[in-house]
């Protein structure tokens, strides 16, 4: 996310974004796996903990980005909590049915999409999009051609907003914006949209092939994007982070239950 | 040169441009998908179809293999870039649904750009994203009848927004001549030529 916040460039910058990347994607596919709230529990401070400590933003940011998260905390789990089976049951009302198990389970998806929002946050703000591409090219091998395509496609994200802002501000001035449901207003403003993007992209297109930006075979690469010791401090963490949170539900659970399922 | 072989920088960057049209109506659409989730009766999922959109409407400009997926991944990756409440959640989603309507396409051999094919993949998007939720959210411990409401909800909505919006949406987009661009030449344009 490229922001005019001041920053620190902590070592968490510093870590090679294909690792990171590669780190962030198992961490989401193990909690997936993860039934017992308190390991869960503890995974989010030790996230938080990477969050506060080391992202290097100023506190105040830190607190706004997160507030979106409460939405998604209580929206996930909501209707889990109301709507879900269970055998001992604390309230009733109509349609409504809490138990005591599709409360703890609410509550268990609720943390579950906080971590994934902490993962991607403390992702987007550590990683800038330029290194990640350039780092997949060189650890992954992606293909230049894609490659290059997403970075030269993130740089026309401004003039999409830009451009967003036009239309709506002409379709203002002719007075189109009453009377008109959902989809004639998507319309109204994805056909011009996408119909000035494709001819940009086909226009930029060219311009990249002319100058070789698709070649494979003998590339140089003006970002030589390699692996460094934060890259090893970086995965202790995270080892460290989850046998901790594993080992410490075990010995003081905050709940009396270990599976939610 | 550049072999025939896969798709061509020029098909890459526009699928990625068009998809990054639709990563910022994705990113809008997650506040207004959470303001109505609260409701709790699944009103939410009939909008749910709106993350499937990339896939469909890429496909039926683009019209070759692999732009399906590659909309579904650029469109998350830009709705990730620009700070999404779900975070690295919508890549994986974005990975799964755009595979699941690529394989819809691909059992057409990329020869049908209708209706029924667009709704069809929007309904296997869906099917892709229920898989995610299955491991995610346990939406199998629903009562039944919430869970009935919840999936016929999603499908309902992703085939109407992501199948038979999507379709119109190219076909008024088709008026403007972009289209034409972007399109390998058909048969027609041959025959065209030999008239």
């Amino acid at each position: 996310m490229r922001l005019d916040i001041n920053y620190r460039e902590t070592w968490l910058h510093r870590i090679n974004p294909s690792l990171k990347l590669i780190v962030m994607t198992i961490l989401f596919i193990g909690v997936l796996f993860i039934h017992n709230p308190n390991v869960l529990m503890n995974l989010t401070l030790g996230f938080l903990l990477l969050l506060f400590a080391f992202a290097g933003y100023p506190l105040k940011y830190l607190l706004l980005f997160l507030l979106p998260f409460l939405f998604i905390f209580v929206s996930t789990a909501v209707s889990m909590i109301l709507f879900g089976n269970g055998q001992t049951t604390w309230f009733q009302w109509g349609l409504i049915h809490i138990t005591e198990e599709s409360f703890f389970r609410g509550l268990h998806l609720g943390f579950r999409a906080f971590i994934f929002a902490l993962l991607g946050l403390i992702f987007s703000l550590t990683t800038r999009p330029v290194y990640l591409f350039y780092s997949l090219m060189q650890q992954l091998k992606l293909k230049p051609k894609y490659a290059y395509s997403f970075l030269a496609g993130i740089r026309l994200i401004p003039i999409m907003l830009e451009e967003f802002q036009t239309v709506q501000n002409a379709l203002k001035v002719r007075g189109a914006a009453e009377k008109s449901n959902v989809f004639q207003k998507i319309k109204r403003y994805a056909i011009p949209l996408l119909s000035q993007s494709i001819r940009r992209a086909q226009r930029i297109a060219i311009a990249m092939e002319a100058k070789r930006f698709s070649q494979t075979v003998s590339r140089t690469f003006y970002y030589e994007i390699g692996f460094s010791k934060y890259d090893v401090v970086f995965a202790i963490y995270i080892v460290v982070i989850s046998l901790l949170s594993y080992y410490l539900s075990t010995i003081y659970p905050y709940i009396p239950i270990t599976d939610v399922r | 040169m550049q072999t025939n072989k896969g798709l061509k920088l020029a098909d890459i960057l526009t699928t990625v441009v068009i998809s990054i049209v639709f990563g910022i109506v994705y990113k809008l659409w997650g506040p207004f998908y959470y303001s109505v989730k609260p409701f709790g009766l699944h009103i939410d999922q009939l909008v749910y179809g709106m993350w499937f959109i990339a896939a469909t409407v890429a496909y039926l400009i683009i019209r070759k293999p692999g732009v399906a997926l590659l909309a579904e991944i650029a469109a998350s990756s830009g709705e990730f870039i620009m700070g999404s409440e779900w975070g690295l959640e919508v890549l994986i989603y974005g990975l799964i649904q755009g595979l699941f309507a690529e394989l819809v396409f691909a059992a057409f051999r990329y020869k049908r750009f209708d209706v029924f094919v667009v709704s069809l993949a929007a309904a296997s998007s869906t099917i892709g994203s229920l898989i995610m939720d299955l491991y995610k959210g346990y939406i199998e411990e629903l009562a039944v009848w919430n869970l009935t409401l919840f999936i016929g909800a999603r499908f309902i909505g992703a085939i109407i927004i992501s199948g038979i919006f999507a379709h119109s949406l190219v076909k008024a987009l088709e008026k403007t001549g972009v289209t034409q661009m972007v399109r390998p030449a058909s048969k027609e344009d041959y025959d065209a030529l030999n008239r």
